[in-house]
């Protein structure tokens, strides 16, 4: 046995925990999760049920906790896990999960396939069987503090265009703001709005907040690739960068597994409770629209829908907050079918994004976005995950489809009222 | 007896009148679960069969399923088509008596033989030689195997002809078992049931003589238009079980607001019968509409299935004198293993390097 397929099988033991063993000895093999799995409804392929995802998994569980597996064992009927079968199941585990947890919703039996996926990455990635993607963008979170390798210096350099084009100052490493803004790689390089979009709402609502130099990455490789080491040290900058600032809020931007990863996973990762309260970008604005400090002054006329990211909605049941801000802006808003709990993934989510070798499989299972959406006839499809956004547009083109994708603070900001900073006062020290 | 007067004839005869006939056969239509469309074929179908010998054979029975049959329904349609087959022997209807009612049986048999039908209700004593019920001398197993040697079909009339019923009931002391353990060369319909609705009778008699043979039947031999469905599936009172809003004595709030009786004992989701939507006295209710539970009488070991009144999920028999120690045995058994694999997952554990970027590195 090569040590990191030991390592790795040794991994996958550590991470049975008592539900783990309950899930496992509760599967009835009923299916419903493949149906409840767009890579199983795009593609008809019956590998990609999500509890066959974790048949590696199972078999160390059964052999290494189940009376009747150790028996097998030991009368040698039941070989354990190779090398190979580990490589086998990377596509399974890494290309056609994006963790989006519509398998947990719906399994009969309680079975959260989600949280027993993101174990077994644990495992797999210890045997050295991840995507080559997903480990350089791991390391680039690592090493340099963000997936797309945004430095210290590059921010500060963002923070200075969004000052211009904001033309209101961008607050940064300010101590004894009440909230500290974390963005996505996507939002600080790609989706560029973004930035100043918030500035002038949070100007306009007399919001406290800062930038932080040392904590500026939301996303959280550590997680998508199943670490918990490293998911632990990206969640520990923040924490500490953000007490350092002696915030009292800390906003996950729109992204969807940050919100996981800061929010859920995070206390259990550091080991303790956080002394600050972390809020979702799109809650914080419901809650300014809801104390009347979020004025807006016109209305979108095109139609428009939004699509839910997995990790708000069923991972973080963060539902209603964009739609009563969209029906502030929204003259013809519509649902897409499924939408809400039940919303379809984009296909990207969960590291798929940064997996090269997944592309055609992601395009093929957005044909389920493609369907959510035909009929509609969508001027705009809004969403609060910049991940979303990026293959919103990515899987829109694919499929030659012309629908403009917006994210939901650049869409407010569009319809800002031009008036006084909020009566708060707060003026941004 | 039976003649070549095909039905048709036999209703005009009567004074029937082609708009009651039709009406019959839409009803029957429905009743089969057939499309609307096919009113007319079972219509020119019936008009056309020729009336089939019958021999209805009583076992060991209560003449309940009879009872059912013809108290249930004033002189209906259904009951003509009973008279429209030509029932040849039966101990409750026959008039006559002794040797000449057994010759009527035999003579049946060599007219007719492969054309005739077997109502059978009641069950059948095996044990001591049969001993148990004889008819003119001869035992009900010998009765059995002699008229249906040469039958068409066999019709299983009521639980007990079914799957043994309340003869077969634990201690079964005389050996009962149901038509299927002692015929097994025939085609065998078991319209279960204590007794079986009359409508579903006359029903599966109605589909014989429209298309000749036997309805689709499920694992049990039962016809699937008429046992395809649960009560439970098809009771009024089933929202009030989706609701979780149960009665739980019979005479409190909720019985009275009609709340679903599964913690009364219905034994509705596990049996299948057409109570719910054809009901009994001429539709006019069913048990569970008149406030009681449903008995499962339609399934096999309805009997020996716990009280009446215990609902579905409660244990069979008494488990007080070895559940305590087999419990005690099987939480000690596990706290062992579970502490067992504790340590070995702290053992791995403890074992486990964490993981760094450099790890990443090294293969990609």
């Amino acid at each position: 046995m090569s040590g990191k397929l030991e390592r790795g099988l040794n991994t996958l033991k550590a991470q049975i925990d008592a539900p783990m063993a309950a899930f496992f000895s509760s599967c009835v093999h009923c299916g419903v999760c493949a149906h409840a799995c767009l890579f199983y409804t795009e593609t008809g392929d019956p590998k990609y049920t999500p509890i066959y995802k974790l048949e590696p998994m199972r078999r160390v569980w059964q052999q290494e906790y189940s009376f009747w597996g150790k028996l097998a064992r030991a009368l040698g009927l039941s070989k354990p896990v190779t090398d190979q079968e580990l490589a086998d199941w990377e596509e399974l585990v890494y290309d056609s999960c994006t963790l989006c947890g519509r398998c947990s919703l719906v399994c009969p039996v309680g079975n959260d396939i989600t949280y027993m996926i993101r174990r077994m990455r644990e495992g797999m990635v210890a045997a050295g069987h991840a995507p080559k993607g997903l480990k350089q963008v791991t390391v680039r979170t690592v090493e340099i503090g963000s997936p797309m390798g945004i430095t210290p210096e590059t921010l500060r350099k963002q923070a200075a265009h969004a000052e211009q084009d904001a033309g209101l100052p961008v607050p940064l490493d300010v101590a004894g703001a009440d909230y500290l803004l974390l963005l996505s790689a996507n939002e600080t390089m790609v989706f560029t709005d973004t930035l100043p979009a918030l500035t002038r709402i949070f100007h306009q609502a007399g919001v406290s907040w800062t930038l932080s130099s040392e904590a500026y990455e939301a996303t959280n490789a550590g997680i998508q690739i199943g670490s918990s080491d490293i998911a632990a040290e990206l969640v520990q900058r923040i924490v500490s960068a953000a007490e350092k600032l002696k915030v009292k809020y800390v906003i996950s931007p729109e992204c969807g597994h940050a919100y996981t990863a800061l929010r859920w996973e995070g206390p259990n990762l550091i080991g303790r409770p956080y002394p600050f309260e972390v809020i979702h970008v799109a809650e914080l604005l419901d809650q300014l629209r809801a104390e009347g400090r979020l004025k807006l002054d016109s209305r979108e006329t095109g139609r428009l829908s939004f699509h839910d990211p997995c990790q708000m909605v069923r991972r973080g049941g963060v539902i209603e907050q964009p739609r009563r801000l969209l029906d502030q802006v929204a003259e013809d808003f519509v649902e897409m079918p499924d939408a809400g709990i039940h919303n379809w993934c984009c296909g990207g989510g969960g590291g798929v994004s940064a997996n090269e070798r997944a592309v055609p499989l992601r395009r093929r299972a957005f044909h389920r976005k493609k369907e959510q959406l035909d009929g509609l006839q969508l001027t705009t499809l809004v969403t609060s995950c910049a991940n979303c956004r990026d293959m919103l547009e990515d899987g829109l083109e694919y499929y030659d489809m012309d629908i403009e994708v917006k994210g939901l603070a650049d869409l407010l900001a569009e319809h800002l009222a031009e008036s006084e900073p909020g009566a708060q006062g707060g003026e941004q020290s | 007896m039976a003649d070549n007067e095909t039905l048709g004839e036999q209703l005009r005869r009567q004074g029937i009148s082609r708009r009651s006939f039709l009406k019959f056969c839409a009803a029957t239509t429905s009743l089969m679960a057939l499309p609307p469309t096919m009113v007319s074929a079972v219509a020119a179908a019936l008009e056309k069969a020729r009336r089939p010998s019958v021999i209805w054979l009583s076992f060991q029975e209560c003449t309940g399923c009879t009872e059912s049959l013809t108290r249930s329904h004033s002189p209906t349609l259904e009951s003509l088509i009973f008279g429209a087959i030509s029932l040849d022997y039966h101990h409750t209807l026959q008039a006559c008596a002794g040797h000449f009612a057994e010759h009527l049986r035999t003579e049946v048999i060599d007219k007719h033989p492969g054309e005739y039908l077997v109502l059978v209700d009641g069950s059948i004593p095996t044990r001591d030689d049969g001993v148990y019920s004889t008819i003119a001398g001869m035992t009900n197993v010998q009765i059995l195997e002699e008229t249906a040697a040469q039958a068409a079909a066999v019709i299983a009339v009521g639980t007990c002809a079914a799957f043994g019923g309340l003869p077969h009931a634990d201690p079964n002391p005389t050996g009962a078992v149901p038509v299927s353990d002692i015929i097994t060369d025939k085609p065998i319909i078991n319209v279960s049931g204590c007794p079986p609705i009359p409508t579903v009778i006359t029903g599966v008699l109605a589909h014989y003589l429209t298309f000749g043979g036997i309805p689709e039947l499920d694992e049990l031999g039962r016809p699937l238009m008429f046992y395809g469905d649960s009560i439970h599936d098809r009771c009024y009172r089933r929202p009030f079980y989706d609701k979780g809003l149960f009665a739980k004595t019979f005479d409190d709030a909720g019985a009275r607001d009609g709340w679903c009786l599964y913690e009364l004992g219905c034994k509705g989701p596990t049996t299948h019968n057409a109570c719910a939507t054809v009901k009994w006295n001429e539709g006019t209710s069913f048990p569970i509409e008149s406030g009681h539970p449903c008995l499962g009488c339609s399934e096999p070991d309805f009997w020996d299935a716990g009280s009446f009144y215990n609902p579905l999920s409660a244990p069979i028999g008494d488990s007080s004198d070895w559940a305590a120690p087999a419990i005690a045995a099987g939480a000690a058994a596990g706290a062992a293993l579970g502490l067992y694999g504790r340590r070995h997952k702290a053992d791995a554990e403890a074992r486990r390097e964490p993981l760094t970027a450099r790890d990443l590195e090294d293969k990609s």
